[in-house]
């Protein structure tokens, strides 16, 4: 049977609404993750409580399977009274799961920040709140933000556990179309293409950050293009000024 | 007034700093001296709340800095200069000295940016402010350093050994920065020093006063004509042989005071 996508025409509005709603449910779902993830990732620095507790939760959350957690709370949180629908179970799935994963990778970050910088905003008397979010965050996502990434293509690749729970994302309504149409070689060729293109939209996002984050810090001083010898030329200049 | 009053620090079953008192007054240009090991950063990082003590008291103008709350005033009335300039790598070089000024003290925008703006110029980095960290060097980023810590308009400015990374030549543009500082309020109510130095002569130059430590403990405090005087600072053998060591690193004789 030779490749013919046009079987799938008709049946091309079904499976682009599946990956528009895939589009929108790892959207909202890393969105949640960078969030916790960030959040997380202070916290478990700490050494107190909440730092424990934050390590707790990581521990929980990578060691169970993702389809285990998302049946938990779709089917198992109805039994306490607490009933979500399907698509902001797949956004809370991912996140909570996308959180702990990302978590790490931040708390890595965080360790990585010279002592000395975070010391320096500490005696200019900034607020621990303004140290984290000015300094701190700002500095630990520059390493981070590439390894979050990864954490966030494979959120992408885990929605498609979401076709479990009723959910109509690209998956699910591909496998419908699959057997409706008794065409799985275009379909799942649509599937690949789909999730390859949602992936790489992730890291063409990922890769502006990068960018964005770092920019004009290529260099710390090790780097060709500041040459440390130049400086005693200016030095001079400053030493006259100042003289 | 900073008053270290029997501070004692140890670090695990390390005593680092043993019983130390000592004093700055407004207007003062205090040098600590001693050998590596002595607990002179330790006694700067005490001062401004960056190390908890194990015995004794430190206040800023009143302010004990035990106490999270009267530190957080503490720190608004000090500024430290660091040894490795932590500037923050992600900001300009204007921002990282109008950051907590704008924050902590509340200034408005406009005014800090001026005096920044300004604080550069005289610091012959005008032209660097929409740099990054990252693109200066050392003496460079140590000048900044010097700019955010003078941008809190601070009564005292804590020291911490500012030109041990940097290269002779670094070292010199850095210290004529700092001699211009230190000689502007002469004995005045201006900006009181504490300096944490190696750098012997000049010092000698700057200071009002002179500490020595040794091992943890603060064995002279001496004005600085007496400290180097015969009969007053190397009387003390301790000191005699410190500075017979320290003698020939003095590349300073070109600096203007």
């Amino acid at each position: 049977m030779p490749f013919d996508p046009t079987v799938l025409t008709s049946h091309l509005d079904t499976l682009l609404a599946g990956a528009w709603l895939t589009a929108e449910v790892c959207a909202l779902g890393i969105a949640a993750a960078f969030s916790l993830a960030a959040a997380l990732g202070v916290l478990a620095v700490g050494r107190g409580w909440a730092g424990r507790l934050a390590r707790l939760y990581v521990d929980v959350f990578r060691n169970v399977p993702f389809v285990v957690q998302v049946f938990f709370l779709f089917y198992g949180l109805p039994e306490v009274g607490v009933y979500i629908d399907a698509f902001w179970t797949g956004v809370l799935a991912l996140g909570l799961v996308g959180g702990a994963y990302g978590s790490d990778v931040v708390r890595s970050g965080i360790l990585a920040i010279e002592p000395g910088v975070v010391e320096a905003a500490k005696v200019g008397g900034l607020s621990r709140l303004a140290i984290i979010r000015r300094i701190v965050l700002p500095i630990a996502l520059r390493t981070a933000i590439r390894p979050l990434g990864s954490v966030f293509v494979n959120l992408v690749l885990s929605s498609s556990i979401l076709s479990m729970i009723t959910l109509d994302e690209v998956t699910g309504t591909a496998r419908g179309v699959a057997s409706e149409t008794y065409r799985p070689f275009e379909v799942y060729a649509f599937l690949l293409a789909a999730y390859a293109g949602l992936t790489y939209a992730v890291s063409l996002g990922i890769d502006a950050l990068h960018r964005r984050l770092n920019r004009h810090m290529a260099d710390n001083g090790a780097a060709p293009g500041v040459i440390h010898g130049a400086a005693p030329g200016v030095a001079h200049g400053a030493m006259g000024g100042t003289a | 007034m900073i008053a270290v009053e029997g501070v004692v620090k140890r670090f695990g079953a390390h005593t680092v700093l043993d019983g130390v008192s000592l004093t700055v007054a407004p207007g003062e240009v205090v040098t600590i001296l001693g050998s590596s090991g002595s607990g002179k950063s330790t006694l700067i990082r005490c001062i401004n709340g960056l190390e908890t003590l194990d015995g004794g008291r430190i206040t800023v103008d009143g302010l004990d800095v035990a106490d999270p709350r009267q530190l957080a005033q503490a720190r608004r009335l000090s500024a430290t200069v660091f040894q490795l300039f932590n500037l923050y790598p992600h900001m300009t070089v204007l921002r990282n000295i109008t950051l907590a000024p704008e924050l902590v003290l509340k200034r408005p925008k406009a005014e800090v940016d001026g005096q920044a703006r300004a604080l550069l110029a005289s610091v012959g980095l005008a032209g660097k402010a929409d740099s990054y960290p990252g693109q200066l060097s050392g003496g460079q980023r140590q000048r900044v350093g010097i700019c955010r810590a003078l941008a809190m308009n601070p009564r005292y400015l804590l020291l911490d050994e500012v030109t041990s990374a940097l290269d002779p030549e670094m070292t010199a543009e850095v210290l004529a920065i700092l001699g211009k500082l230190a000689t502007r309020q002469p004995g005045g109510a201006g900006t009181a020093m504490l300096f944490v130095t190696h750098e012997v002569e000049f010092a000698r130059r700057i200071s009002t006063r002179i500490v020595f430590l040794d091992q943890g403990r603060l064995i002279v405090d001496l004005p600085t004509d007496q400290f180097f005087a015969a009969d007053g600072g190397l009387a003390h053998p301790r000191i005699r042989q410190f500075l017979s060591k320290m003698a020939p690193a003095a590349p300073l004789a070109e600096i203007p005071a």
